[in-house]
């Protein structure tokens, strides 16, 4: 063991210092005869420790006993601390490639990734089933994750066509045009990103060019949702989808996306995040207002309001979920599907140009 | 040139030293008084007071007259020796022709009868002579188990080569060897005449030969332990050859050949080379005949290094350590060591009685740790097996020992110093 995490510290020292280079061969030659289950044919890990224990030697020789157990301990740690480093480079790399992000289960945490609003994983990590006693578990969850990570790098070398995830109901940013490529954006009312998303969409004019989409994906947290208003918005969306204002340019589901993700109140408060931090009535209220701005009647806000809390709706959304969820197997909300690859997170202006 | 001259008393009470302007053996004499309390010899001036040496069975630390005749020659007449006219050469041929004198006269032996060659160390020495012996002359090679790889190495290659059996004895605990004087039939007995193990001395020298030489054999000693301290033991002997290494015997790096007149001669000469030719024809060549000692001298030689042999042997000659003479106080030191050493507990000391070399393991210890724990307050003992594998590992089983070695630099504080540190090592890690 302790030639092995000679080793391992060697490498890096080796790497910024010629000095231990000649070490760092002797320390090899004895890793190499360890990791294929032979006896070290050196001196050198008897010639390692001898040294750094000689100080202690000198002054205290009765704890050179305690301080070489100790070495071999920490030889031990090096190692499995550089083994289980080994193992979450791979993983964080995996996911990265796969999900765009390097920690699957809080991807907002990972700086490598696009900015985004992380969808949790409902499972208990490994730290947090250790701290439960739940050795099998651990093990389990941390390689049952690592498992569907892998099977689903398939999924993200497919070539994406967003016509494949659209929705029943699906409305289109402006009018559908047969000559041009479908978008799908899945979005939480509630999720900053998204509203940036929204805002670099005008910006490029990617609606001009692409039929743009979208499913409305409230994204759960293990006490409810993370942003409360977003059910509520996603049922108004949906509602407003299934009995669609007849005239309108723009379909009253997108007027009032537009007016959540890139418009502020009288208070210079963008909507968003005033709903964001307001009751559910008064967000619901707020949103009915708006639809009453935008054209329907009272009677059709009434009506709509009874859909949204209808079954229909209910299995509309449940059924959007599983294709975020199952299907395009997003972590990060926004994602938006174009152009035949899937972008997870935020993307730039220049990117949807 | 430059010696160390005694000083003014240094913050440490121990005698601090300068150089000194001039060279020249009467100046080495005076430099040899002691220079601190626990009498070391000022020819050791250049030595820390916190570094206690104890290897010099390995090779001995240089007196200050040795270091400035090595630097003598490099900076004031740094010839080639036996080749050349000018004034340089023609001093490097004087020095170097005193210095085979002093070999023969520090081992009571004359020109006329042996050759003094130079070479690299006792080891190559060996080889020279062994594998050069003559085909069909003898009729088996005897050595024994406690002799150091210089020797245990060659002689098997050479009985391969000659195509001789091979005799391994034993040494009685005294060093004298064991041998039936049957086994000496037409024998090539190649022993050493001190231990590098336990420094035990081939006591039974003078019948060895006596009896190898009544049937037709010879006697190669290996003098690399001796030389320096046991030289008594081998002044006039009758052996053929003896090999000894300068370095071990307060020389510069050196090894050294005195070989009987006749061996020489009987030799299959197949090292060759400038210097010991007279002539060169296309396919043929001549031998020197008026220096017998070149016959094992190919090339050119380390001339500085074998001036500084020449000033070793002088000052060894005349170095009186503490008044005592050099075999006195290396005596009075050993048993300093060797009572120390054994009042250890948990040590187990190989040697059966005092000597200048000690062997030493701790059971549940590794030596070769205590070793570095020992180098880490300055005190540099050697550990292993000292090339002497096969009697050690192989025939005793021992696991790697501690050797201790004393040389005329050694001081009583020096051997209380190793003592007491390796005490309190070997009770705290117990």
């Amino acid at each position: 063991m302790f030639c092995i995490a000679a080793f391992i510290v060697l490498l890096f020292m080796a790497a910024i210092s010629a000095r231990y280079r000649k070490y760092l061969a002797k320390a090899w030659n004895c890793t190499f005869r360890r990791i294929t289950f032979r006896p070290c044919d050196t001196t050198f890990k008897q010639d390692m420790k001898d040294h750094m224990l000689a100080p202690l030697a000198a002054r205290r020789p009765g704890l050179v006993k305690p301080a070489s157990i100790g070495l071999e301990v920490v030889a031990v740690l090096i190692i499995l601390t550089t083994i289980w480093s080994g193992y979450e480079v791979v993983k964080s790399g995996v996911n990265l490639y796969v999900y765009g992000t390097c920690n699957k289960q809080d991807s907002a945490s990972c700086s490598l990734g696009a900015e985004a609003c992380s969808i949790p994983d409902q499972t208990p990590g490994f730290g947090d089933s250790l701290a439960a006693w739940d050795v099998v578990g651990a093990f389990g969850n941390e390689f049952a994750s690592l498992g569907e990570t892998f099977s689903a790098i398939p999924s993200r070398m497919q070539n994406w066509d967003a016509t494949a995830y659209l929705p029943a109901d699906a409305t289109y940013l402006n009018p559908y045009d047969a000559s041009k490529k479908t978008a799908l954006e899945v979005v939480d009312p509630g999720c900053t990103y998204c509203s940036q998303l929204f805002q670099n969409i005008e910006e490029a004019g990617f609606g001009d060019t692409q039929n743009l989409s979208y499913i409305a994906y409230p994204i759960q947290s293990a006490t409810g949702y993370k942003f409360p208003n977003s059910l509520m918005i996603t049922e108004q969306l949906e509602a407003l989808r299934l009995n669609r204002l007849e005239g309108a340019t723009t379909p009253v589901d997108w007027q009032i996306l537009k007016r959540i993700y890139a418009d502020k109140n009288d208070a210079g408060v963008a909507w968003q995040a005033a709903i964001n931090g307001m009751k559910s009535a008064d967000a619901s209220a707020l949103i009915q207002g708006w639809e009453l701005e935008f054209g329907l009647t009272q009677a059709q806000i009434d009506h709509v309001a009874e859909v949204a809390a209808s079954d229909q709706v209910t299995q509309v959304i449940a059924a959007n979920k599983k294709t975020v969820e199952e299907s395009i197997h997003t972590v990060k909300i926004p994602t938006i599907i174009f152009d035949g690859r899937r972008h997870d997170g935020l993307v730039s202006v220049g990117d949807l140009g | 040139m430059h010696i160390f001259l005694p000083d003014a008393p240094g913050p440490d009470g121990v005698g601090v030293v300068k150089r000194a302007g001039l060279f020249g053996r009467g100046a080495a004499r005076e430099a040899s008084a002691p220079v601190d309390a626990a009498s070391r010899l000022a020819d050791f001036g250049y030595l820390e007071p916190r570094e206690v040496y104890l290897d010099a069975a390995c090779q001995s630390l240089r007196p200050q007259p040795v270091i400035d005749a090595v630097d003598e020659y490099y900076t004031s007449y740094n010839a080639c020796g036996g080749r050349v006219k000018y004034a340089w050469g023609k001093r490097v041929d004087e020095e170097v022709a005193a210095t085979r004198s002093a070999v023969l006269d520090r081992l009571g032996l004359s020109a006329r009868s042996h050759a003094v060659s130079f070479t690299l160390n006792t080891t190559y020495g060996i080889n020279l002579l062994l594998q050069q012996l003559p085909q069909g002359r003898f009729g088996r090679i005897v050595t024994s188990h406690a002799e150091h790889n210089s020797v245990f190495l060659p002689t098997m290659t050479a009985a391969k080569r000659l195509g001789l059996p091979r005799l391994v004895l034993d040494r009685a605990p005294d060093g004298a060897l064991i041998f039936d004087p049957a086994q000496l039939e037409r024998a090539v007995v190649v022993v050493n005449a001190a231990s590098n193990i336990d420094g035990s001395t081939l006591t039974n020298l003078a019948d060895l030969v006596r009896e190898t030489h009544a049937r037709g054999g010879i006697v190669i000693l290996d003098a690399a332990q001796a030389m320096a301290h046991e030289h008594a033991l081998l002044r006039g002997t009758d052996a053929d050859a003896i090999c000894f290494s300068a370095h071990k015997t307060y020389g510069a790096s050196l090894g050294v050949i005195v070989t009987r007149l006749e061996l020489l001669r009987s030799l299959e000469i197949g090292f060759v080379g400038g210097g010991m030719v007279t002539d060169v024809l296309e396919d043929s060549f001549d031998l020197v005949t008026d220096d017998p000692g070149a016959l094992l001298e190919p090339g050119l030689q380390a001339w500085g290094e074998i001036i500084a042999l020449g000033r070793a042997l002088d000052w060894l000659g005349h170095v009186r350590p503490g008044g005592l003479s050099p075999r006195d106080h290396i005596e009075s030191l050993s048993g300093r060591l060797f009572e120390g050493l054994s009042a250890i507990p948990g040590l187990v000391v190989l040697n059966h009685g005092a000597s200048p070399v000690i062997s030493v393991y701790a059971p549940k210890q590794d030596s070769h740790r205590l070793a570095v724990f020992l180098s880490q307050q300055h005190i540099m003992v050697r550990s292993g097996y000292f090339c002497a594998h096969h009697e050690l590992k192989e025939r005793l089983g021992l696991p790697p020992l501690l050797r201790f070695s004393l040389g005329l630099h050694s001081t009583s504080a020096d051997i209380d110093r190793a003592h007491d540190a390796l005490a309190r090592l070997l009770k705290g890690l117990s």
